[in-house]
């Protein structure tokens, strides 16, 4: 098989269990993305951290013993906190990410759709401005990341990092045990459970 | 956990999500990502009505029809597969529109929806492509990595999805 071929067969069995988990996982509900913003609903951190985690075990294990070499992006602090604002707020709005709408599209919520379409003509009108901007705002850095700030190799920073997540976790779990954030229809949408005590109230027949 | 349940734990699903990492680095030699598959399909679409799109350098080097590149739009095109699939599976069905949106809006108006969420896809693209990378690749791949700029990105994310989840949204 051409290394086309070898891209696009992985990568479409890669997106399904993907995408199966992102369906499971609920995540991909607007009402966990809204939710999680309006830090009502902490299922998206959960499994965003845990997956944090895995990846920097993962990592670990495959730079550690020399299999894989690490791809980071550049630090651009401009770009990344400007960019980072504005994606930030179209995940608020959209109640998705990037990757996140293509699952609501096969979940057969319509508005993604539109999500989809607005992010192509967005990453159309980044195309079209991405000369100016590469030099006005984007610019060049160094691919830095934390471990050799501190002169540690990855894979000791990438663990900690781990165990550091694990502890987080076990905390906010106590805090907030995940299924109280599923809501009734397991799509993050509480208004039901939230006014089951009132009905509770009501007088008996 | 089975294949038929209408939901995983958190933790067990972004256990599955990080361990896609293994095929991503060893198979690829990339880290798992989504936004720059926008570009690639966008832009190769764009490129048909204007050739002259293909002179900015950015845009040759995301539609080239290499591997890299079409393993992410097959990646993302595979997301839907997959949450098609567990939908099926579980027997889980949707509305058109989450009821979440009447109350985040205050209208339920599915006209209006469709035209947030046309909006809400431009910035999360255009902002994406300006920070290089999205929650796949600079949240789940970049924090992994220990990148000092992903982090940078991250914080900004949930800085801005946190300002506009609160003061243009409302409580859902």
């Amino acid at each position: 098989m051409s290394s086309v071929a070898v891209g696009i067969v992985s990568g479409v069995l890669m997106g399904v269990v993907f995408g199966f988990a992102l369906e499971k996982s609920r995540v991909f509900e607007p009402g966990m993305i809204v939710g999680q913003m309006q830090l009502r609903n902490w299922i998206m951190l959960k499994i965003f951290l845990s997956a944090v985690a895995t990846g920097a075990v993962v990592l670990a294990v495959l730079n550690g013993f020399g299999m894989t070499k690490l791809q980071p992006k550049a630090a651009l602090y401009a770009a990344d906190i400007v960019g980072g604002l504005i994606l930030g707020s179209g995940i608020a709005l959209a109640g998705a990410c990037p990757g996140t709408t293509l699952a609501q599209i096969g979940a057969g919520y319509r508005d993604a759709i539109f999500t989809l379409l607005g992010g192509l003509a967005g990453a159309v009108a980044f195309s079209y401005a991405q000369p100016w901007l590469a030099a006005s705002l984007i610019g060049t850095g160094p691919k830095l990341i934390f471990t050799d700030l501190a002169g540690i190799p990855y894979w000791q920073g990438a663990l900690a990092l781990a165990v550091a997540i694990v502890g987080m976790l076990v905390l906010m779990e106590r805090l907030r045990p995940w299924r109280e954030d599923l809501g009734a229809d397991v799509d993050g949408n509480r208004a039901e459970q939230m006014a089951q005590p009132g009905r509770r109230l009501a007088p008996a027949e | 956990m089975s294949p038929f349940d209408k939901a995983w734990s958190p933790y067990a699903a972004g256990i599955l999500i990080g361990l896609l990492q293994i095929p991503a680095f060893l198979i690829i030699e990339t880290a798992l990502g989504a936004s720059s598959s926008y570009v690639t399909v966008g832009a190769g679409i764009a490129s048909l009505v204007d050739p002259s799109l293909l002179n900015i350098d950015y845009v040759a080097r995301h539609v080239a029809a290499n591997a890299k590149n079409l393993w992410q739009v097959a990646l993302v095109a595979g997301i839907g597969l997959g949450a098609l699939v567990s939908m099926k599976m579980s027997g889980a069905v949707r509305a058109p529109v989450s009821p979440i949106w009447s109350r985040a809006l205050g209208s339920s108006s599915s006209g209006l929806r469709y035209a947030v969420a046309f909006v809400a896809g431009f910035l999360m693209l255009f902002g994406a492509r300006i920070a290089d990378g999205c929650t796949s690749g600079h949240g789940l791949s970049g924090m992994a990595q220990l990148s000092v700029g992903s982090t940078v990105a991250v914080a900004a994310m949930f800085a801005g999805g946190i300002a506009t989840a609160l003061l243009l949204l409302r409580r859902i």
